[in-house]
């Protein structure tokens, strides 16, 4: 009889069986770390020094105590602390020491997803309650029910929330929750860093209205923010909240031993340099360790991917396990689904999940013991947040990071001091876009007439009032402008997507009995959702009958076949206007407002396992257009010697390449920040290398690409020379170039751009 | 570039809502100087002045001999003392107020739904005051002039009792919204009761309107006629064009639809309390079931059997209704010997609407209380037939009748009778 393994002997199966270990290029051990602790705050309310006794907790980590020290003094802070260290109790401590000593106090409490309200609601109440305390906790989301929504608004010390709530809900009617408002002396955001690119330029305005209406009721709330660990939290917190803020990161909680892995698949293909999926990799390792039923999470970058490794994993183990025990995890996904995963993972129900990076976060699922990301998931900051969740807080956990063949998960294998030393990644956001804030202006001025001399964001909100005025929305009485419009804007501003309209998804399986099974943002649905696309759920395929793009229906029926789609984009870039031009010897760097457009053109047929092209078919999808900022690079050389062919290869080639490094520089998601290359750029008429924001307006990722473009197009070449192909390979310039020169073209090219006369120019230019 | 160049530009992204009003001229050094003040005052509206701001005030009044839809406002005085002489606990009861003190209220706002933005550009409401029926409009003139707004209304109002049309969920809130936003300014909002006819309405007429606006009750229900009326929906759009024009045309029209929309609530009420007393020689069996069923809801078990036993006699659906209404009332008081026969009657008349919640009730009783097994399993078996023959039996009616069939007849081969 074949026994089970454990995690230990996982390990050494690992080292030593010739499966694994010719595979494994790094194996880094992060050592065990002990706790370093102080005593209770002296002057801590009795309650609380039982409650917390009653949890035995005799001592605060050092971190806790410093921010606990910080608020009380009516200091705003921002505390970087990693997954399970204790961070709730740095904002619950001072919150409820202060309501306790006067019930008056009211704290707002902010988390990213409604997932986590609900899990900070049972631990705030677990304190509460072990001593008896006298104070309300409620979470307000669109779940909370019609008849104790009353209560929460008067009496509610603790209103636990999201974003989207506090923007659409509470502050639109901020006259319903005056005794909030009123007494208003902490406002608690946790996740902080989740609060980046479009979504954080949003939140940052959500919070300047939450600021506004305080002001009016005369309150000045502390800000506590918690973040994972990015290379600006500071800079972030302060920019979102607009409050000057004291940083904890002196983390005193213990970790256990940690085996980081990186993984490498063999090379199937050497003459393509063509490595076997990680996609497949990843479902033999899984395989192997949910056969001897150690808990594992694994990561994968979309929600296509998801369901696919899903597919395989509950089909590997389904006689073992029974297929509920696998599930997988993402947006989309109905909230009742979820919070059914999240319970059957903390049970131990389920012993496997496989999810997008929705389970980053801290929702609470309990330990497990093995993370295994299928990819690298794009950031530092994101790997170290997946990497937590196994072995949350004590005992040895395994991380394996399984490379696939992109030319960023092969560079970041092939360097791995650079992703172990080198500091995660700055989050970005600009509050000032245009788009965004003119969009929460209007909001503001629903919630509160604006003043002349009124301040919101950096920008003078003079021209934009009288923007406003007309356009007919807003209607000036002297010195105030009133909202004088018959629509709820809130309701039409959405702070999670680039588009404003979902694409709703229509099982009509069953005829007499169609139900919603999940939604989709509208850029995604043009490739994801288009008209006989297999579009998968929960490991169950679904083919897209038709997409209503009119009424944003997609409606599917389930299907078994045995290949999945992918759809192309065609996009064309126009500059509208130059900002900054810097005019160099050999090139030209500009930014500027640029139009994009972007149509789905047709789409493949692939097989599943052998992920060979069985047939492709046409899109009809209108064309959707974006004006966003964008920074490019022209040559001045001409490159006759190539060729007008070869030169397109090259380009096309070097733009795949910068495409997969430039989002290392800006914290970006990749799909926010595009890279398209133009043999004869309509502006300018020289090869141009385009980034552009993938954001109407922009959130300031390509003004980054803009000032370190040097330092983009130097890694980009260190990669490319770095991969074993001969002629180019999906690893570094992709295989839309197919002649032998592609990659000594590229490579031609690259140098073109930053010869070192450039190179110097560029640099003073910058500096 | 310029910002507004750039925001030009971005237009397409930046989300709805771009119908409003432009002013482009300051109205800063007109404040006291009223616009059209003659054409106002040839609408009885006069100005209320207050610090460097004012608002306008419409004063009509109407003799309580006069008619409006099937009825007359002195039928209203009667309607109170109708509630007055007999004590019957009621929603709608005006026991303990004199005529008065109720007081017919509408609004007009900038916006259909709530939110703090959505401006109330009309207060208007309906007392009486000795022979007359008074009917006072409170307007807004410009965005800002709220203080006076707010300040005139609740210096003029002396009431008790407000009676609206929905305004429990609508009206009202939104009164206390914008009034928070004046709330140093003006006194406090005074606590009140509430009638809201919208919850009548539905209750009694649900059954024969598909929409319940006030437009439609008036119409089908009430005998008004509205000549020339602009529809509630246009108010927005008119006010934003008066704020800018100034024009009192456009608003006079808004004015008059929530004039009549009040005198409504005036013959609405006293038409609802005639239903409820049985005063009205026109009501249908229909009606008056209604009457009954919302008795019974309430727990006015005296007036919800008077009212049902009238309706008992005769073979119609109703009296089907009236039967089965009575039935559940008696064996909520566990009154077995009286449900029974009623619950028997609905069930042999054979009603695919009625017949099968019937059957099982009476199941029910002979199998937990008379202990007769065979009769049980006979109307269960019946339930299912009449269910079973209709297309819109729900699946889980369907299990729960299996279940019940199954366990009756396990019980019924253990003691057999």
């Amino acid at each position: 009889m074949k026994l089970k393994k454990n995690l230990q002997e996982i390990l050494i199966d690992l080292k030593i069986n010739d499966h694994f270990k010719e595979n494994i290029v790094t194996w880094k051990t992060i050592e065990a770390k002990n706790a370093q602790t102080v005593s209770l705050p002296e002057n801590l309310h009795p309650a609380l020094r039982e409650s917390l006794g009653s949890k035995g907790i005799e001592k605060l980590y050092t971190h806790q105590k410093k921010a606990y020290d910080n608020i009380m003094d009516g200091n705003s802070i921002v505390a970087v602390t990693p997954t399970a260290s204790g961070k709730t109790l740095c904002y619950n401590l001072p919150v409820l020491q202060s309501i306790l000593s006067n019930p008056n106090t009211r704290a707002l409490y902010m988390f990213p997803t409604k997932a986590l309200a609900q899990d900070q609601k049972s631990e705030i109440n677990e304190i509460i309650q072990a001593a008896g305390m006298d104070i309300n906790s409620y979470t307000y989301d669109g779940d909370t029910p019609a008849n104790i929504r009353q209560k929460v608004r008067k009496a509610g010390h603790v209103v636990i929330t999201n974003p989207d709530m506090l923007h659409s809900a509470i502050l639109p009617h901020h006259t319903k929750w005056v005794s909030l408002f009123e007494n208003l002396k902490f406002v608690v955001i946790d996740e902080l860093h989740t609060y980046r690119g479009v979504f954080g330029s949003h939140v940052a305005n959500v919070i300047r209205r939450l600021k506004r209406i305080c002001r009016y009721y005369g309150s000045n709330p502390v800000f506590i923010c918690t973040s994972a660990t990015i290379a600006n939290p500071l800079e972030l917190a302060e920019k979102l909240t607009d409050e000057k803020m004291v940083l904890v990161d002196n983390n005193g909680a213990p970790s256990g031993t940690k085996h980081f892995l990186f993984y490498n698949p063999p090379i199937v293909n050497k003459p393509l340099n063509i490595r076997r999926s990680a996609t497949l990799e990843v479902r033999k390792i899984a395989g192997e360790l949910l056969k001897n039923k150690i808990q594992t999470i694994v990561f994968a970058r979309s929600r296509v991917r998801v369901e696919i490794i899903l597919t395989y994993l509950q089909e590997l183990v389904k006689n073992q396990l029974g297929p509920k025990s696998i599930m997988g995890y993402r947006g989309g996904y109905l909230p009742t689904e979820r919070r059914r995963i999240e319970k059957g993972l903390r049970s131990g129900d389920i012993y496997g999940v496989v999810s997008t990076n929705a389970l980053e976060l801290g929702v609470d699922i309990g330990q497990l013991q093995v993370c295994i990301m299928t990819g690298y998931p794009g950031t530092i900051s994101s790997a170290w947040q997946q990497a937590g969740r196994a072995g949350r807080r004590h005992g040895e956990a395994l991380v394996i990071m399984v490379a696939s063949s992109s030319p960023l998960d092969q560079y970041i294998i092939q360097n791995p001091e650079y992703f172990f030393n080198k500091s995660p990644e700055t989050a970005r956001i600009n509050p000032d876009n245009l788009i965004i804030l003119i969009d929460h202006m209007k909001c503001a001025a629903f919630e509160l007439p604006f003043k002349a001399d009124e301040k919101f964001g950096n920008v003078g909100t003079q021209e934009l009032l009288e923007y406003l005025t007309e356009e007919r929305i807003l209607y000036q009485n002297g010195d105030k402008w009133y909202w004088m419009n018959d629509s709820f804007p809130a309701h039409n501003i959405s702070l999670r997507s680039a588009s404003q309209e979902n694409v709703i998804i229509v099982d009509q399986s069953d005829v007499a009995n169609a139900r919603v099974i999940g939604e989709m943002d509208r850029f995604s649905a043009m490739t994801l959702l288009h008209d006989e696309a297999i579009y998968l759920h929960q490991g169950t395929q679904f083919q897209v009958e038709k997409l209503d793009w009119e009424e944003k229906k997609a409606f599917v029926r389930e299907v078994d076949v045995d290949y999945f789609t992918d759809a192309n984009l065609a996009v064309q870039l126009k500059v509208l206007e130059e900002d900054k031009v810097n005019r160099l010897e050999y090139a030209e760097i500009g930014y500027g407002d640029v139009s994009v457009r972007a149509m789905a053109t047709i789409f493949k047929k692939i097989k599943f396992e052998t992920h060979e092209n069985i047939g492709s078919g046409p899109i009809h999808l209108p064309e959707e257009e974006l004006h966003t900022s964008a920074a490019w690079i022209s040559l001045n050389k001409s490159f006759t010697e190539m060729g007008q062919e070869r030169l397109e290869q090259g380009l096309v080639g070097t733009a795949h390449a910068l495409n997969h490094i430039a989002p290392l520089f800006v914290m970006a998601d990749p799909q926010d920040i595009h890279v398209i290359p133009q043999v004869k750029a309509d502006h300018n008429e020289k090869p141009t290398i385009f980034f552009y924001d993938r954001y109407p307006g922009g959130i300031g990722l390509s003004e980054k690409i803009h000032m370190g473009m040097p330092e983009v197009f130097a890694e980009t070449m260190k990669m490319i020379k770095s991969c074993k192909c001969q002629t180019g390979c999906p690893s570094c310039i992709g295989t839309d170039t197919v002649s032998e020169t592609s990659k000594n073209d590229t490579l031609n090219i690259i140098e073109a751009f930053i010869n070192p006369s450039v190179l110097n120019e560029v640099v003073k230019e910058c500096h | 570039m310029s910002l507004k160049n750039k925001l030009n530009r971005l237009k397409p992204h930046i989300s709805g809502g771009v119908q409003g009003v432009t002013s482009k001229d300051s109205p800063e050094t007109s404040r006291v100087e009223i616009p059209y003040l003659s054409i106002w005052e040839g609408e009885n509206v006069t100005p209320y002045y207050m610090d460097q701001d004012y608002c306008l005030i419409r004063e009509v009044k109407y003799p309580l001999s006069q008619k409006h839809g099937h009825y007359y406002f002195h039928d209203f005085l009667r309607a109170v003392e109708i509630w007055n002489k007999q004590p019957i606990n009621h929603p709608l009861s005006a026991e303990g107020h004199t005529a008065e003190e109720l007081f017919f209220f509408d609004t007009e706002t900038t916006g259909l739904g709530g939110g703090v933005g959505n401006t109330i550009f009309l207060l208007g409401y309906a007392s009486v005051a000795g022979d007359n029926l008074v009917l006072r409009q409170h307007i807004l003139p410009h965005p800002g002039a709220e203080v006076p707004l707010y300040q005139s209304f609740l210096e003029q109002v002396n009431y008790k009792t407000l009676v609206t049309y929905n305004g429990k969920s609508f009206d009202w809130p939104q009164v206390k919204t914008r009034h928070t936003l004046v709330r140093e300014h003006v006194p406090k909002l005074p606590a009140f009761g509430h009638f809201d006819l919208f919850h009548a309405a539905r209750r009694l007429w649900k059954h024969k309107l598909d929409r319940l606006k006030l437009a439609v009750v008036e119409k089908d229900v009430l005998g008004i006629v509205r000549e020339d009326d602009i529809p509630g929906y246009l108010a927005p759009m008119i006010y934003f064009d008066f704020i800018e024009s100034k024009q009192p045309d456009g608003m006079l029209g808004i004015i008059k639809h929530n004039e009549i929309d009040i005198l409504s609530l005036v013959t609405l009420y006293t038409h609802l309390t005639f239903q409820l007393c049985g005063l009205d020689s026109n009501q249908t069996r229909k009606e008056y079931f209604e009457v009954g069923r919302w008795y019974a809801s309430l727990g006015e078990k005296g007036e919800a059997v008077k009212v049902l036993t009238k309706l008992v006699e005769g073979s119609d659906y109703t009296s089907l209704q009236a039967k089965l209404t009575l039935a559940y009332q008696s064996k909520k008081e566990q009154n077995w010997e009286i449900s029974l026969p009623l619950f028997l009657e609905v069930a042999d008349a054979q009603d695919h609407q009625l017949s099968p919640d019937a059957c099982i009730e009476a199941a029910k009783i002979y199998e937990h209380k008379i202990k007769d097994y065979k009769l049980a399993l006979d109307y269960c078996l019946m339930a299912m037939e009449i269910a079973g023959s209709t297309k819109v039996s729900d699946p889980k009616t369907q299990q729960q009748l299996e279940h019940r069939l199954k366990r009756l007849e396990g019980k019924f081969a253990k003691f057999p009778r």
